[in-house]
């Protein structure tokens, strides 16, 4: 465009008002473009693939207070009625829930002997419906047999023989190998399980752990007084169900407290402060980015106005109305351009502050021309009617006296 | 070169009509160099302004060289006035965030030259009325009729075919109104055609032809100078 010269040299005149903007477009990019990463990274988190029947599966929480209270007939009992009520698809004893945030892990190594603490893992406890009352995808192996399932209380030193792991604790573990028949060390390589499936996916308890996606499933079953199944019922049918088995299970043993808790709710639980901190920072931004608008429009507003007989004269001397209005869109794209570029220095500078105090991840650049595209077009909007405005000032203005 | 035929113009607001012209008619040759004269008021700048394409009229025909203007559209009309016209304004009406230069090469710009033969029109314009030392020098830093003979350098530098000035020295005092009014002779000695209004009589009578406006219509055509015209317009 060959206006830009005398556009920039007049904008050089007013450096004060052209600074005002193009500094608020540069504290906007910086602050928008660091919120914006932290919100996809959150986000990114919070939709990891889980390998769980989310939405259908609830756990039961059974606490006996009896006194005669036989854990391991209950259980018999109550996974017997759980299976036969319409609507459920399986159920299975387990010790914890994933994603909740409680749970039990441990170290786990390769190698026999060990001094190294290994890989912590969560450890989980199904039995032979395990997989499908969870839902989980088999991707080597295979799952546990009745005849694998040991029934055993909680302080013992009998563990059973077998352990399905997830894929990524696998690929942690042996890399490209394949891990089926290798036997997986624990408790300083004195103990040993034989590996004899692989699920795709089975997280943590702990969202925000590095170790979320690794975790080992023993067939076993803890024969205590307070007990958890897991159960998936047909989809769909799990807030239809929830009552029916409360009542079911109440009614075949009345001495105990039952609670029902769903995979969805506890999942929630745990990216309640994500999800609360995401709102904010996305309130924040659009917030920023309406000020920073506005600051655009009534800068524009009041330099058309302080500017009319200039554009009256324009006019006079052969501007056409497009050309009036291109002369603000030009001068409104050179200011968010300065304000693009000292912006995205500052998102950087910014970016790396976080990276070094709170170990943030380093700012994806294809954030920065993805802003600048923005900014420009909200600058545009901003200045749209205004500068339309201004296009409609009448030529006559440079004569009459205002 | 212009001719205009009973053209009249009503300004309407809220409460009140004003004829600003009415049955205006008036011929204007190329070539000619005509002051117009008349009491505030009288539609003087209504008239410049419609000659001038700056205004639309309401009633009567206008054909400025030879082109019927009525009907064209908004940016036909600003094509024809950054080819045929030049502006003087009574307040100069630079720029004033840009330098010399830059303000003589406002219209230039809106004409599509060449960045280089725009730069040889500014030079040569800002020669022409002596300002040729003080291109980057801002409106700011100048004096009035250094800042009106830089209006006339942006006026003329496009090459119009048609002058138009408004009270040119109406801000000047008279030492500073003489020389632009010498400037305004030498451009129409060069063949520029020129229509002035202003109330200063004496500058008027330096005009080859003077027309009276009372009351939205031109009063006397062919008397130059007489003591009544004078009487009227001090
Ligand atoms: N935009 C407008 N709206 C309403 N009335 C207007 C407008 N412009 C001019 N007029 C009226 O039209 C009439 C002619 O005005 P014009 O400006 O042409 O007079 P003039 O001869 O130039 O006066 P002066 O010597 O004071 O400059 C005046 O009565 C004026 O009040
Ligand atoms: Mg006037």
């Amino acid at each position: 465009m060959s206006e830009i010269g005398p556009i920039l040299r007049a904008l050089l005149r007013n450096k004060t008002s052209a600074l005002l903007i193009a500094g608020q477009c540069a504290l906007t990019l910086a602050i928008v473009v660091n919120a914006l990463f932290i919100i996809v990274a959150r986000q990114e988190l919070m939709q990891r693939p889980t390998g769980l029947d989310g939405e259908n599966i609830v756990y039961v929480q059974s606490m006996g207070f009896t006194r005669d209270f036989r854990p391991e007939a209950v259980i018999r009992e109550d996974l017997d009625l759980l299976r036969r009520l319409p609507g459920v698809v399986a159920a299975s004893p387990i010790n914890a829930i994933p994603l909740s945030g409680g749970g039990s892990s441990r170290g786990y190594s390769k190698e026999e002997n060990t001094e190294s603490e290994g890989i912590g893992a969560a450890y989980y406890e199904l039995d032979e419906q395990g997989q499908k009352a969870l839902g989980l995808n088999l991707t080597a192996g295979r799952w546990f047999r009745p005849e694998d399932v040991q029934a055993l209380p909680e302080n013992t030193d009998q563990y059973p023989y077998q352990a399905v792991i997830s894929q990524a604790m696998a690929r942690k573990l042996y890399g490209e190998d394949a891990p089926l028949g290798k036997r997986l060390y624990f408790q300083n390589g004195q103990r040993s399980v034989a590996i004899i499936g692989v699920v795709e996916h089975l997280p943590s308890a702990w969202v925000h752990a590095e170790n979320f996606p690794y975790s080992v499933v023993y067939p076993r079953i803890t024969t205590e007084k307070f007990i958890r199944y897991a159960l998936r019922t047909e989809p769909g049918r799990r807030d239809e169900l929830m009552p029916v088995v409360e009542q079911a299970l109440r009614k075949a043993n009345a001495g105990r407290i039952i609670r029902l808790r769903t995979q969805s709710e506890a999942s929630a639980r745990s990216y309640r402060g994500d999800k609360a901190m995401n709102i904010i920072l996305a309130s924040v931004s659009g917030l920023i980015v309406v000020i920073t608008a506005l600051g655009i429009v009534g800068l524009a507003t009041f330099s058309v106005r302080r500017r009319t007989r200039q554009i009256g004269t324009r006019r006079a001397l052969g501007a056409s109305q497009w050309q009036v209005l291109r002369y603000f869109l030009v001068e409104n794209w050179l200011l968010t351009t300065i304000g693009v570029l000292l912006g995205s220095g500052l998102a950087v500078a910014l970016n790396l502050y976080l990276v070094e105090t709170y170990s943030l991840e380093r700012l994806n650049l294809w954030y920065l021309p993805a802003a600048a595209v923005l900014l420009w077009l909200l600058g545009w909007a901003a200045v749209y009617a205004p500068a339309r405005r201004a296009s409609r000032i009448s030529p006559a203005t440079a004569t009459r006296n205002i | 070169m212009l001719s205009m035929h009973n053209i009249s113009k009503v300004f309407r607001t809220d409460l009140v009509q004003t004829h600003a012209l009415r049955d205006f008619s008036l011929e204007v040759a190329a070539g000619e160099f005509v002051a117009v004269t008349g009491p505030s008021g009288s539609g003087k700048t209504t008239f410049l302004n419609i000659a001038g394409l700056l205004e639309n009229f309401d009633g009567g025909s206008y054909r400025l060289d030879g082109v019927d203007v009525a009907g064209l559209s908004d940016s036909a009309l600003a094509r024809l006035r950054n080819e045929k016209i030049g502006f003087i304004f009574q307040s100069f009406n630079l720029i004033p965030d840009l330098n010399l230069f830059d303000n003589v090469d406002v219209p230039l710009r809106y004409r599509g030259f060449s960045a280089a033969e725009r730069k040889q029109r500014i030079e040569e314009a800002l020669e022409k009325v002596g300002l040729g030392a003080r291109m980057k020098h801002l409106p700011s830093q100048l004096s009035g009729g250094q800042q009106q003979r830089a209006a006339i350098a942006r006026a003329l530098a496009g090459s119009p075919r048609f002058l138009l000035a408004d009270e040119p020295t109406g801000n000047l005092d008279s030492l500073m109104a003489r020389q632009v009014m010498e400037l305004l002779e030498q451009l129409h000695e060069e063949g520029t055609t020129i229509v002035m209004v202003t109330h200063d009589a004496e500058l008027a009578r330096r005009a080859p032809r003077n027309i009276h406006v009372l009351d939205g219509a031109v009063s006397d055509l062919h008397v130059v100078g007489t003591p009544s015209l004078r009487a009227a317009t001090v």
